[in-house]
């Protein structure tokens, strides 16, 4: 909404700045901008008259226009269509720079030279009209510039309403909320309507089929008008909120509009047959051409007003064409109602058109304002394109909107403010708000709110006016904050970000991928979900919740591939969603994580060689994860699946923790155009939190020296080490503290079939000194159980 | 030979190794090895002088440690030499960089949002969380947003079915919390949240938010402007200004919408604040009765106070960063800056 300082001025007097209006009416909840006039930049545009227009030699489309600048003529090649002598129009000589940033330069078009140029509308930043020169009136002052001759002066504001402020799409609201903080007085125009001696009835009845959604409809008619151009007082209010001049009854009715944000539509009279308005609901399936001649279906949610024979408007949205104003258009009818809020939701949502009039009808118009915007109008149809004003109104009022009576007690206010205002500072204000006072005492009075208010309703909507007439900026803080014991831990949050934190600790880098996923991502991996699939997408690549994070990683990996950053280690935290119809909300969420590995994991460096992703490097992550929860004993079960070249799933009883590999490169290439082997992982965090264990008790320090010995061994290739580590553990005794893998080898003097490996074994006690010869024994154990069991060879 | 004539022969060995020695530490081990090592010559002579009669120690013992002295205050010498030596050494390049270890990042929204916990935590917040998809009850009736009201125009809206929808704003957990736990409540909920907006620098269809909820009696607008001031101090900076201006949210009434000073100019003017001299960073208000009812709670007993802020938008006043969809697209060299 775009009021202008000059024409709220009209209403009431205004003692600030726009500057200060501009916070104020913030402060007031109404969210204000001042804006550049658009006029305040023209510059150098000067006001010329057309003398002569003369064909140009070598161009058909082309004029040589000879304008009268006041002070000398000169000759200004134009190509409009609309050019004639004696027009009076806006003239940008050389070396002017224009609103949209065009400098104009000494140019010769076609042969003929040209000292400047004749200015359309959008040329001017005046609106984007480009259909013609704008034409001025013709009692323009010639010489003088555009600026100081269009516009009023004012500043315009731009407010950013929010839903519950119907009453503020105006500029009479405007300037009512503007009187709460001056005290001034609010001066409504008077209306003094001369009506002829034809009594309306006899041209026009209304019926109301569906009373829902039109509780009121008012009709006049103005016989005799003259269709023409809008005096200047009217073009320069339009101008100053950016609106364009069509013609004077158009005009009147969005200055009207503009006025009372009571929304009016005009017919001409002659395309009414059956000299009736009838409002009923549209059928299924109608159609109709609304005014932009737009061909539209409409279905029942769409209120019409017809008359006799056909449809002549959809309601509170947009007129028709078959009924719209022309310039041969004599005689008017004005239709002034209230609509209800929901129907013309429902109707401008089927239609996706929003419109002026449906804005306000939406958010609740006012339906004791009816009557003053019909007289208003027809007041200054008068004024502007001349005509008489049929006698009397037709006043359909099927169904009474009747505002609310509220009860306001003065504590309750100060209590959920924790303030201490005065009653009769809120009586004041309330009263200038529009209430009339039912019934007051010391604790409470009871209101009656205006109807202009639908969103006044209840005694907090009322503590909200106090507060924000108040001004909420100065509301004093609270000298406390009363903090409850809670005893309660949300140790799921906590442990998450734990989570977060390990991974992160490892060298990787978060993401934060989008949810709304294509069908590909949702067909990853080997767990499948039922995906939860959205009605009303953005378009078809996020029409799915994603079952998996692992796809968004993938769609990460191709980016910075393809920005040459091919080193990643990424990884991402957050829900999945799985649809289930048996749940509340149709829909199962998990909380997933999971990494991506691909290239080298650090930068070269002189001294040490750079190690490469692999799936030895990512388990080790897991490794890491699965200790820092405490979690031992997990089986690493091999998976299989088409999207993965290797694939471990990871278990603990039956249930799946996590499971990793490298993805399959086939794949990879072709849905991913990604060449390098990338490996990946996904777990779910409340499985691993389920059967994390956390606890943590100290154990004393052992005092008494550790002796380390190697096993070295020559096994079948195909023997497990995790097998070979059980069995050392199971002949280590009570002196084996450590058993760690660290080498593993094949190859050169190895024989075929056959490996190499070591463990480094850590014996100690905790009461004593260890001797060697202890551990020999225990070491001739472990490698006859290996030879035994294993078949191992002693190295 | 004779012990005297081992000893001086030692004592003359070592004079000459010592003239030709080439200081380096693996030389003076060496060194110390042969004379004064478990298997070295003196160790040795050690060994047989325990075999001699007393007088014989008596006239060879002084000889002996002298010889023994000599050789580890030399070896001793050398080595604080070879120390010095090391300190100047010009081989030594100090301006070779160090290994770069990798360390990771967390996604600056991530960051934002945990601090932001943090902070609402030292003022007795706990954490709860709900689900992504949500009913329409849950997102917006008990939320006082009826039917075919414009509100609903607030927050476009991905459905899934009629009445299952992706949650516009994380305020359904407070639904999900007041009506499983009794007042006094004082919660925060952060979560991801769905608009039905187009992708560009300024909006994405996927953001989060954090919400807050304090339920008591008494609680009043007064102490929902101290909690945001602590926060705003502790999160922006104890020069920042606040300005509360009235709104309009369904959920609550009063309503406000809370401003910085912007961040960059201090509130003259520049950018980033369009020059307004202020930064929007949430919206709060005193929850309204209707959400109350809905929930089961006495609206004439208890009050509270709400409020929601999208880190996202934080973290990018926070640090300038100028288009939403960086946050998404999983840069690393825009995830290695924070």
């Amino acid at each position: 909404m775009i009021v202008n300082t000059k024409w709220l001025e009209r209403y009431t007097d205004i003692p600030y700045s726009p500057r200060e209006l501009e916070e104020k009416l913030t402060y007031l909840g109404l969210e204000s901008t001042v804006k550049k006039n658009p006029v305040e930049r023209i510059e150098g545009v000067i006001i010329s008259e057309i003398k002569e227009v003369l064909p140009h030699p070598n161009a058909d489309r082309l004029q040589i226009c000879r304008v009268d600048t006041g002070s000398g003529t000169m000759d200004v090649v134009c190509g409009a269509p609309n050019v004639a002598p004696g027009q009076k129009v806006p003239l940008a000589r050389t070396g002017t720079v224009l609103p949209n940033g065009m400098e104009l330069k000494p140019v010769k078009i076609r042969g003929v030279k040209s000292e400047g140029m004749i200015c359309a509308e959008d040329e001017l930043g005046l609106s984007d009209d480009h259909s013609g020169i704008m034409v001025l009136s013709d009692d323009a002052p010639l010489g003088i510039e555009l600026k100081e001759y269009l516009g009023n002066g004012g500043a315009s504001i731009d407010i950013d309403l929010t839903p519950n402020r119907p009453d503020c799409t105006s500029h009479i609201g405007v300037a009512r909320d503007i009187t709460l903080l001056t005290g001034n007085e609010l001066k409504i125009p008077e209306i003094n309507l001369k009506e002829s001696a034809e009594p309306v009835a006899d041209f026009i009845s209304v019926e109301i089929e569906n009373k829902i959604g039109c509780p009121r409809y008012a009709a006049r008619v103005v016989k005799g008008v003259n269709i023409g151009p809008s005096p200047k007082w009217l073009t320069d209010y339009l101008t100053s909120v950016g609106l364009r001049s069509i013609n004077n009854v158009v005009d009147v009715a969005n200055f009207v509009l503009l006025e009372t944000g009571h929304p009016l539509h005009t017919f001409d009279y002659h395309m009414i047959e059956g000299k009736k308005i009838i409002v009923r609901s549209a059928a299924d399936g109608e159609e109709v051409v609304t005014l932009d001649g737009v061909r539209r279906e409409l279905n029942e949610d769409v209120l019409l007003i017809c008359d006799g024979k056909k449809p002549v408007a959809v309601a509170g949205i947009m007129g028709l064409e078959n009924s719209e104003i022309k310039d041969d258009t004599k005689d008017i009818l004005i239709e002034s109602a209230y609509f209800d809020p929901a129907t013309i939701r429902k109707g401008s949502r089927y239609l996706g058109l929003q419109t002026d009039a449906s804005y306000r009808f939406e958010r609740g118009a006012d339906p004791e304002g009816v009557i003053y915007a019909l007289n208003r109008l027809a007041d200054l149809i008068v004024e502007v394109a001349g005509g008489s004003v049929c006698r009397g109104i037709v006043d359909n009022y099927v169904r009474k909107i009747d505002s609310a009576e509220i009860k306001v007690r003065y504590q309750r206010v100060n209590a959920l403010l924790g303030m201490s205002i005065e009653p009769a500072w809120m009586l004041d204000k309330f009263q200038r708000l529009g209430c009339r006072i039912i019934e007051k005492n010391d604790e409470y009075v009871v209101l009656k709110v205006p109807t202009w208010r639908p969103d006044l309703e209840r005694e907090v909507d009322m503590i909200e006016e106090v507060v924000r007439i108040y001004g909420m900026h100065v509301v004093p803080n609270a000298r406390e904050l009363r903090i409850q014991p809670n005893y309660y831990e949300n140790r799921e949050y906590q442990m998450v970000e734990e989570l977060r934190q390990t991974i992160a600790n490892m060298g990787l880098y978060e993401v934060c991928n989008n949810s709304l996923v294509s069908q590909n991502h949702v067909e990853f991996g080997l767990q499948n979900l039922k995906p939860v699939k959205i009605a009303n997408p953005l378009g078809q690549d996020m029409s799915f919740m994603r079952t998996t994070l692992i796809p968004g990683l993938l769609q990460n990996a191709r980016h910075n591939i393809n920005r040459q950053k091919t080193d990643l280690q990424l990884f991402e935290m957050g829900f999945v969603q799985e649809y289930d119809p048996r749940q509340e909300t149709h829909a199962r969420e998990y909380q997933k994580y999971a990494i991506l590995l691909t290239g080298y994991l650090e930068d070269k460096y002189w001294k040490y060689e750079q190690r490469t992703s692999d799936i030895f490097i990512l388990k080790g992550m897991l490794q890491t994860v699965l200790n820092h929860f405490g979690i031992r004993d997990v089986e690493f079960v091999p998976g299989k699946h088409h999207h993965f070249r290797y694939l471990i799933e990871v278990r603990k009883g039956t249930a799946l923790l996590v499971y990793f590999g490298q993805v399959e490169p086939t794949y990879l290439a072709k849905v991913w155009d990604i060449d390098a082997p990338v490996f990946v992982l996904e777990g779910d965090v409340n499985v691993l939190f389920k059967i994390a264990d956390q606890r943590k008790i100290f154990k004393p320090l052992p005092v008494f020296p550790v002796i380390r010995r190697d096993v070295s061994i020559l096994v079948a290739e195909d023997k497990k080490i995790a097998d070979i580590e059980h069995l050392i553990w199971q002949k280590g005794g009570e002196f084996l503290k450590e058993c760690r893998f660290y080498d593993l080898y094949t190859g050169k003097n190895i024989d075929k079939g056959l490996k190499s490996i070591t463990f480094n074994l850590v014996f100690q006690a905790e009461d004593r000194t260890l001797q060697d010869n202890e551990i020999d024994k225990i070491m001739s154990a472990i490698h006859r159980t290996l030879k035994d069991k294993a078949g191992a060879q002693l190295r | 030979m004779s012990l005297p004539e081992r000893i001086e022969k030692i004592r003359t060995q070592f004079d000459s190794d010592l003239s030709k020695l080439r200081l380096t530490a693996d030389s003076l081990e060496e060194l110390r090895l042969k004379y004064i090592g478990k298997k070295g010559g003196i160790s040795r002579l050690f060994r047989d002088f325990a075999a001699l009669s007393p007088d014989d120690k008596r006239t060879f013992g002084k000889d002996l440690n002298l010889l023994k002295k000599f050789v580890e205050d030399s070896i001793r010498q050398l080595k604080e030499k070879l120390a010095e030596n090391r300190q100047t050494d010009s081989g030594f390049d100090y301006t070779l960089p160090g290994f770069s270890f990798k360390e990771g990042h967390l996604h600056p929204v991530t960051q934002t949002m945990n601090r932001i916990c943090d902070i609402f935590r030292e003022m007795g917040f706990g954490t709860e969380f709900g689900p992504e998809v949500e009913t329409d009850f849950h997102n917006f009736q008990a939320l006082n947003f009826p039917p075919d009201h414009p509100a609903r125009d607030m927050q476009d809206t991905f459905f899934i079915e009629d009445d299952i929808l992706l949650r516009t704003h994380t305020s359904p957990i407070q639904i999900r919390t007041m009506l499983k736990q009794k007042p006094p409540i004082r919660i925060l909920a952060p979560g991801r949240v769905y608009r039905n907006e187009a992708i560009n620098p300024r909006s994405y269809c996927v953001f989060h938010q954090i919400e807050g909820l304090y339920v008591d009696e008494h609680v009043t607008f007064a102490e929902l402007k101290v909690t945001i001031e602590v926060f705003a101090k502790k999160f922006f900076g104890q020069d920042v200004k606040l300005r509360f201006r009235p709104s309009y949210f369904p959920f609550t009434e009063p309503s406000a919408e809370v401003d910085i000073s912007c961040i960059i100019c201090g509130g003259s003017g520049c950018r980033l604040c369009k020059n307004t001299g202020w930064l929007e960073i949430m919206g709060c208000g005193m929850v309204d009765p209707n959400v109350f009812e809905a929930c089961g709670i006495d609206p004439e007993k208890y009050t509270g106070y709400a409020f929601g802020m999208g880190p996202e938008r934080i973290t990018m006043l926070k640090y300038g960063i100028d288009d939403i969809r960086l946050l998404y697209e999983g840069d690393v060299r825009f995830l290695e800056q924070f």
